[in-house]
């Protein structure tokens, strides 16, 4: 209790002196990157869960081909999830005489368990969401399945052995996800109304499809106890299950940008072991002071630790405050790119936050703090008694193992932490000798320099390691900000100069065969060029050489995307424009209708397929094999349609199948939209443009994300100038002072620090732009495959910030130092 | 043992490395120093800069240990000890005066002087401190830093911060090492003062005879030595 309290006054009455001031500030900036950061992700996650949520309808969807146990669902149950279930089947309904195929969906009171549906109750009227499917008795229709049923709202039809009513025309459903693209028209219908149509029966191909919402740590439980028990012809989609892609795609964005953050704690606990390291070197009088009084070595331990305790606490709380407004701002720059309502974070990343500052504080001061315990009493009577050497091994080994653990921690992924700490290591060394070449030949300077300018580079070079660290970390600094800023300009505009000026921006799809003809006519009629109409089967690839596919496959390729769904497959007697042959031969006339395919090249590569090999496919109930032809490279951002396997014609042909095209329309004729799908209902009409313009958006927010935290980088870089400033203080103080004594004018003295800080600036501002040169050359030759060029303007741009956040900061710093009067040459 | 001897020094040896760490050459501090003071006495020790006084004081206030021989403190053996055993001790029975005060910076002329008190986890440190203060005539300058104060304040701060915690002994080198002749003859009178009034055992480690001559017992620190000055 005692030692609590000398604890706190001796910090409280510490905090006047700089260096405490210099770590809490290292260690605010190093807790409010990491939380920013956190609570940013994880809103961005619960937003991502949310739109996963409105589009499947629940957070977990189970889809079976039977019935799933009743224990199942009294798990669901026990763990207080909402469930619902549904049934999909494929049947025929007939009305007015015409007999059409439909997928049928039907619905419990509980559907959808997030989300809406949406629907109008006329042809073309508004339309209404609702929270609820049809109320038994009626049923929702597709728009295309009403015109071929030639069918009108209110209007009976029949299915199976009951009769329903076409309750309003349905637009949208949740919980479409899984199921695929549907060729028939649908309908949705109640649960209760599946028994009197005696449609089910034994052998009926149905899908069971249940849903499930809850709280996030139920239904993760749920989810990892079911996993176990499902069949293999069970789907569980939702969760972290769901979507893999787009999940893995956001975890690593998430990653990567956890781990850009902990650029900012690595300069920061540089500025935090150089302040420790003064603060302990500080304490040793009253340490050994505190001894002779008789504190014992574990005392003095607690007291030491308290303190750090408190000053970890305190800047982490407020770093934590910091992190949260951060946050905030970053929100309110991006508010148009957000959803609305962005979830609240959830103490998580606070707590997270919080901790990784006790951390980093621990990990970079400890050993300067410990030392202490070693400062023997003794030096109260001779002053040179020293505590023993930390040693080095110490030291760097408990920063980089704490560094490497908070990074892992904060990743979650031990080779992307090693990597980019290797990185970053390797940078730092590049820079560590393209700094000292700088400095040693800054010296041959100095024949050429009078007055300040001269005075400044000496002091540049006087103060060679203090100035070398400053030069190091801001250049670091400035270096990525620079990368990403140019990376960001480069690259956006490059990629839209790259685009064609009438690349298609729509896609058509569920064209069937006897659309093609009318369609082709209606765009021609139009003006409208397309990139032709191709057909398309769906099928999945089964087998490879007869061997199921997956045992067939490299062990890396078993989660391969093109394995897990169907496969747009077409046929066409020529090569289709954008398309090159790698191997193999292209077939001619003579080849028509035998199973011969060519497969796209990344695809096969992937795989490990050879030329000859025979590929089994399965397309709904059907199979059949194709042995490979030709291998072909295929240019997907040309926006044509695009396949990874392409027959001869006349071989596939009998499966079911559609057509799609893709076609260019400016944006003033984008009215031709909705007349096209009037005209043809059943047809999907997909705007690319719209698309590209959302994925240029996230880039834009991307980037200005790793922007903003490459702010605190900045931030940091500039901390550990101000730690090395202090580090050197002393020094400087008692060296103006003697300069004083001897007649320098404070002018001089200004003039000299002054030229100092403007090299400095310059130093790390070039060092700055050479290595962001080197990085953005070695991502343009080999990641981008992009011709290089020197940027000419951030040569200026990156000296120029250097100078003046230097000039800023350093200046402010040691005012003190010139205005030192010469009298307190006497003081000491 | 006599059971009034509270500190004595048997045979005590301090040899360190010559400066020229290379060859085996040590420097013989104290050569067999033999010494025994009893409670209540106040002694002087004698010597020229550099004869190996501050050596001394730091053996036998457990602060460093000889090279040979022993120190014994009320009986109990300092080398037996660990530092933290002696710290202990320190921190029951000892006060130290300074000749460079060794007052923290950063704490208030009170604060500086409930340091020992605290450590001891007293309940009523302010109290005690305010009264040493008081005594030492520095009532008014209680909340005053160190470097608001002159040195002979900063010297009372701390005579008030060694005798603060009632030690039984307490040691002081050269205690107006730092200050001129008048302020001295005050500081020194009111060491004594307090010391009479607590009955402290005093040793003053010093080369100013005037000061020594003040002390009940002067003794003389010399190759190593120590021998009874002559009165
Ligand atoms: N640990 C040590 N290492 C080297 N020399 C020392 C050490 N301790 C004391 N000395 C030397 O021993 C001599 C006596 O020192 P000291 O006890 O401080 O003398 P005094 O206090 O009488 O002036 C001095 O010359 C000092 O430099
Ligand atoms: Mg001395």
């Amino acid at each position: 209790m005692n030692t609590l309290r000398l604890a706190w006054r001796l910090l409280k009455r510490d905090w006047y002196v700089g260096e405490l001031k210099i770590l809490v500030l290292a260690l605010i900036i190093a807790v409010a990157s990491i939380t920013s950061i956190g609570i940013f992700t994880q809103r961005i996650d619960l937003a991502m869960h949310d739109q996963t949520g409105r589009f499947l309808g629940a957070d977990l969807m189970l889809n079976s081909p039977r019935p799933v146990d009743k224990q199942i669902l009294d798990k669901a149950d026990s763990l207080q999830l909402q469930i619902s279930k549904s049934l999909l089947f494929s049947t025929v309904v007939v009305a007015n005489n015409e007999y059409q195929l439909a997928q049928v969906k039907a619905v419990d009171d509980h559907y959808p368990l997030l989300g809406k549906i949406e629907y109008t109750r006329q042809l073309y009227g508004d339309t209404i969401e609702s929270a609820n499917g049809p109320p038994a008795g009626k049923a929702w229709l597709t728009q295309r399945l009403l015109k071929r049923l030639q069918l009108k709202a209110g209007e009976p039809f029949e299915l199976g052995d009951s009769e329903l009513l076409v309750g309003g025309i349905l637009k949208h459903d949740p919980g479409q996800a899984g199921s695929f693209m549907p060729i028939a028209p649908r309908m949705l219908m109640h649960y209760s109304d599946v028994g009197r149509t005696g449609i089910i029966q034994p052998g009926s191909r149905i899908t069971y499809q249940y849903l499930f919402s809850g709280k996030l740590a139920d239904r993760e439980r749920f989810a990892r106890w079911l996993k176990s028990r499902l069949n293999p012809t069970d789907r569980l989609i939702g969760g972290k299950q769901g979507s893999p892609a787009l999940n893995t795609a956001l975890d690593r964005a998430e990653q990567y940008l956890a781990l850009a953050s902990m650029l900012s704690v690595m300069l920061a606990g540089i500025a935090i072991a150089m302040a420790a390291n003064r603060y302990g070197q500080r304490h040793f009088d009253q340490t050994a002071l505190l001894r002779c009084m008789g504190a014992t070595q574990s005392r003095l331990v607690k007291l030491y630790s308290l303190q750090l305790v408190m000053v970890g606490t305190v800047a982490s709380v407020l770093g934590c405050l910091l992190g949260y407004a951060a946050q905030q701002g970053l929100v309110l720059v991006m508010v148009e790119l957000l959803p609305d309502n962005l979830p609240h974070p959830g103490y998580a990343p606070f707590i997270t936050g919080f901790l990784s500052g006790l951390l980093t504080l621990s990990g970079f001061s400890l050993p300067a703090i410990l030392r202490l315990k070693s400062v023997p009493p003794l030096r109260v009577l001779r002053r040179d008694s020293m505590p023993l050497p930390i040693s080095a091994v110490f030291v760097y080994g408990l920063a980089l193992l704490s560094i490497t653990g908070l990074m892992w921690w904060q990743s979650g992924n031990l080779s992307l932490t090693l990597i980019v700490l290797l990185g970053t290591l390797a940078c730092v060394l590049i820079l560590t000798v393209l700094s000292t070449i700088m400095i040693a030949l800054s010296r041959y300077l100095l024949g050429y320099l009078q007055g300040p300018w001269r005075t400044g580079l000496m002091q540049v070079i006087r103060y060679r390691r203090a100035n070398q660290l400053q030069i190091l970390a801001l250049g670091l600094a400035l270096m990525i900000l620079l990368t990403v800023l140019l990376l960001r300009i480069d690259l956006l505009d490059r990629w839209q100069s790259q685009l064609p000026a009438h690349a298609p921006n729509h896609f058509v799809i569920n064209i069937q065969a006897n659309e093609v003809k009318p369609l082709a006519d209606y765009f021609q009629g139009q003006g409208i060029t397309t990139e032709g109409l191709y057909p398309m089967v769906r099928a999945r690839i089964s087998a490879i050489n007869d061997v199921p596919v997956l045992e067939a496959v490299p062990a890396g390729a078993r989660i391969d995307e093109a394995l897990k769904r169907e496969l747009n497959i077409s046929w066409a007697s020529s090569l289709q424009k954008n398309n090159k042959l790698l191997d193999g031969q292209w077939w001619t006339q003579a080849d028509s209708g035998k199973y011969l395919i060519s497969v796209e090249w990344g695809l096969a590569d992937r795989l490990n397929l050879k030329l000859g090999d025979t590929l089994s496919f399965q397309s709904a109930d059907k199979q059949f094999k194709a042995r490979i032809r030709s291998f072909r490279k295929v240019q997907w951002d040309s926006f044509q349609p695009n396949f990874y396997i392409i027959f001869p014609p006349a071989t596939i042909n009998e499966y079911p199948h559609s057509y799609i095209s893709s076609f260019y329309l400016s944006s003033e004729m984008k009215d031709i939209i909705n007349e096209l799908i009037r005209e043809f209902p059943g047809l999907t009409v997909i705007e690319i443009d719209a698309i590209m313009q959302q994925v240029k958006v996230i880039l834009d927010q991307v980037t200005l994300a790793v922007e903003y935290v490459m702010l605190f980088v900045l931030i940091a870089g500039l901390v550990v100038l101000l730690a090395s400033l202090q580090s050197s203080m002393d020094e400087r103080i008692h060296t103006a002072i003697i300069m004083r004594t001897l007649g320098a004018k404070r002018a001089f003295l200004r003039k000299g620090q002054l030229a100092e800080f403007t090299l400095l600036g310059l130093f790390s501002g070039l060092l700055a732009i050479a290595g962001t040169e080197i990085i953005t050359y070695g991502l343009y030759s080999r990641v981008f495959k992009l011709g290089f060029e020197l940027h000419m303007p951030f040569w200026i741009l990156g000296p120029a910030t250097g100078i003046v956040l230097i000039l800023l900061t350093g200046w402010l710093y040691t005012r003190r130092v010139i205005m030192q009067p010469p009298a307190r040459i006497l003081d000491n | 043992m006599t059971p009034d001897l509270i500190l004595s020094a048997r045979k005590l040896c301090k040899h360190v490395p010559s400066l020229d760490g290379s060859s085996r050459q040590m420097i013989h501090i104290l050569n067999g120093v033999e010494l025994e003071i009893k409670s209540g006495e106040t002694i002087a020790i004698l010597g020229k800069s550099g004869s190996g006084k501050s050596t001394l004081l730091g053996l036998l206030a457990g602060l460093d240990l000889p090279t040979d021989g022993d120190v014994y403190f009320d009986n109990i053996r300092l080398n037996a000890l660990d530092e933290d055993g002696r710290a202990e001790l320190r921190l029951d029975k000892v006060g130290f005066v300074f000749q460079s005060f060794q007052l923290l910076p950063n704490l208030t002329a009170l604060e500086n002087v409930m340091l020992p008190l605290e450590l001891k986890s007293d309940a009523n440190a302010q109290a005690h401190a305010r009264a040493l203060l008081q005594r030492v005539e520095l009532g008014n300058r209680l909340q005053h830093f160190p470097r608001q104060l002159s040195g002979g304040e900063q010297q009372r701060v701390a005579i008030a911060r060694a005798f603060v915690a009632r030690p039984a002994i307490v040691f002081a080198d050269e205690p107006t090492g730092n200050l001129d002749t008048t302020t001295s003859a005050h500081i020194i009178e009111l060491l004594f003062e307090v010391n009479r009034e607590q009955q402290t055992t005093l040793v003053m480690v010093t080369h100013d005879e005037n000061l020594a001559s003040l002390c009940q017992r002067r003794l003389l620190l010399e190759d190593g030595i120590i021998r009874e000055a002559s009165p």
